[in-house]
């Protein structure tokens, strides 16, 4: 009889654990449990399609539901794991019939509701469990008008409701927030952006990055409601309106960005251990301490490897690679995930931000000594059509002169620098070596001077005292 | 929540909030504290600062005997980073 795995969760990192194990040994018999009506499209996508960037919905599926069929997954679809049983190694399994839970409160009172389901049992388990948004703990959570971006097929209705819509608030500037009010402000409808901190995305972007961005937003029309909390939602049975520590602001729609946690009830009762972040506790195959039960994605933590704490929320890429990782081993494959710098960036307005490992702010926050060194160059020669300025800011060790962490704003190219940086980072790269890079020049895709190189010998003038 | 979680979100926030705080000012930009009332006032006044006296190697021990991923093997490490690890 085939070994069973049942995998929870169709996200990227579930999708890749099935895969990876499938492919490692054919012999098993794959089985993955997704509350949802899809598997395996790109949820990051979603927040493009709301802005009109991408035509439609369809175009962000990876694989038809036969694909998987075809290569011997068996993909339950919308089935609520409502609980893990290791003793008996098996799950309990509901179906989800027409009952929305797009959100944890949804689905604790769900489980709560019925007690008894199918029980399937395992030889691995894959948590593949996802996160769910930071619940705002304020009146007229329950109303409707309130929009969680998750689902597709919810996104799908959402974008009708928007057609409608004139106002929306999005509340808080996280990476999501960033591209929901850079989506709405592209769709032309009037835009609030509400955060209690000083800047967007200010937990792990620095001011002078986002200055460019915020700019650019209020071009766009966009309002934007910095150090300003949200108090309550307003309406009666339909959100109407927030209520925000600086006055009332109208809405059409609430689109609720809060910080993403590690969706680990089932885990938590199961008693598998979990970290400090409230992710499940994983080592570099990512095993859990419970003999045959692995973790991959969201609802795990994986250290950071300068600061050595874990995280958790990466990204889609470090959670399939995370799946893939679970899958080969579980089938009996070697395969080990390394600690994380975490490489990051996105279009906010008009800009493409991003970086990897340390910002100024959040070195500053943990402690960490660091001297910054900052440049302003360009993407293409100063001559070719659609150069554009880049703003590079690094950060060294002082006494090592290692690399620590950096971040851009700039017009293009953004994405493969901090790519460049988080390597340069885990090979332990110092100001010297980058001041001193070599670089393509070509005047349709690089200037003369790489900004990478600019900021860097910035750096090595502050660490030798010049700077 | 459980107390090893509680403790890290509330560090965390405290200390986000006075960089935060700290880069505002520096950029003229407008600022107000999240976390108000005595709680608010005990992680941004008291914890910060006994948290920014301490030397690294001890605030590191800290994080480190949290439960957590960090204490498990991954061997994809490097030697300890004399960057900040053995300050």
């Amino acid at each position: 009889m085939p070994q069973r795995v049942v995998v929870i969760g169709g996200g990227a990192a579930g999708i890749g654990a099935a895969g990876a194990a499938k492919q490692t040994d054919p012999g098993l018999e794959v089985l993955v449990f997704t509350e949802y009506e899809d598997a395996a499209y790109s949820p990051c996508g979603i927040p493009y399609v709301h802005g009109r960037e991408i035509e439609s919905f369809e175009e962000l599926f990876l694989q038809g539901k036969e694909h998987y069929e075809a290569i011997g997954i068996d993909i339950r679809y919308e089935t609520l794991v409502i609980s893990i049983d290791l003793d008996r190694r098996e799950v309990t399994v509901l179906p989800r019939g027409d009952l929305a839970f797009d959100t944890k409160r949804h689905r604790e009172l769900l489980e709560r509701v019925y007690g008894e389901g199918e029980r399937v049992g395992f030889d691995h388990l894959v948590i593949a469990s996802g996160f769910d948004y930071e619940a705002p703990a304020i009146p007229g959570a329950d109303l409707d008008g309130l929009y969680y971006v998750k689902n597709i097929r919810r996104a799908m209705e959402w974008d009708r409701v928007l057609e409608e819509a004139r106002t929306a608030v999005v509340q808080e500037a996280t990476p999501l927030g960033l591209e929901m009010v850079t989506a709405l402000a592209h769709r032309g409808i009037e835009t609030h952006l509400v955060d209690p901190r000083p800047w967007a995305l200010a937990d792990v972007a620095d001011p002078d990055i986002m200055q460019p961005v915020e700019e650019s937003w209020v071009e766009m029309g966009v309002k934007l409601h910095l150090n300003t909390q949200v108090e309550a939602y307003l309406g009666d049975g339909r959100v109407r309106a927030v209520r925000t520590t600086e006055g009332e602001i109208p809405a059409d729609v609430v689109v609720v960005c809060t910080h993403k946690r590690p969706n680990n009830t089932l885990a938590r009762r199961a008693r598998i251990p979990i970290g400090s972040t409230g992710g499940i506790i994983v080592d570099e195959r990512m095993a859990t301490d419970v003999p045959g039960v692995w973790a991959a994605g969201d609802c795990a933590e994986i250290p950071h490897e300068l600061a050595r704490i874990p995280l958790t929320g990466l990204t889609g890429s470090h959670a399939y690679a995370q799946g893939k990782v679970a899958g080969t081993n579980l089938a009996g494959g070697d395969r080990t995930y390394q600690p994380v710098y975490v490489p990051w960036g996105m279009v906010a307005g008009t800009w493409m931000i991003g970086g990897a490992s340390f910002g100024e702010t959040t070195a500053k926050a943990l402690g960490i000594p660091h001297v910054v060194g900052i440049a302003e160059g360009i993407s293409r020669a100063r001559y070719y059509p659609g150069v554009r300025k880049i703003r590079v800011k690094l950060l060294f060790d002082p006494d090592e002169h290692h690399l620590l962490g950096g971040q851009m704003v700039g017009g293009e190219g953004i994405k493969e620098r901090a790519d460049f940086l988080g390597m340069c980072i885990r090979l332990r790269a110092r100001a010297e070596d980058l001041a001193t890079m070599e670089n393509v020049y070509s005047p349709p895709i690089g200037a003369l001077n790489e900004p990478i190189a600019l900021a860097a010998q910035q750096g090595v003038a502050a660490l030798s005292g010049r700077g | 929540m459980r107390p090893a979680v509680w403790l890290r979100r509330r560090a965390e926030d405290a200390l986000l909030e006075a960089a935060q705080e700290e880069m505002a000012r520096r950029t003229g930009r407008p600022y107000r504290p999240i976390h108000r009332g005595p709680a608010g006032f005990f992680w941004r006044r008291v914890f910060v600062p006994i948290y920014r006296l301490l030397p690294w190697r001890l605030r590191w021990w800290v994080m480190r005997v949290l439960p957590g991923s960090h204490r498990r093997r991954w061997r994809g490490r490097g030697p300890p980073r004399p960057a900040f690890g053995d300050r």
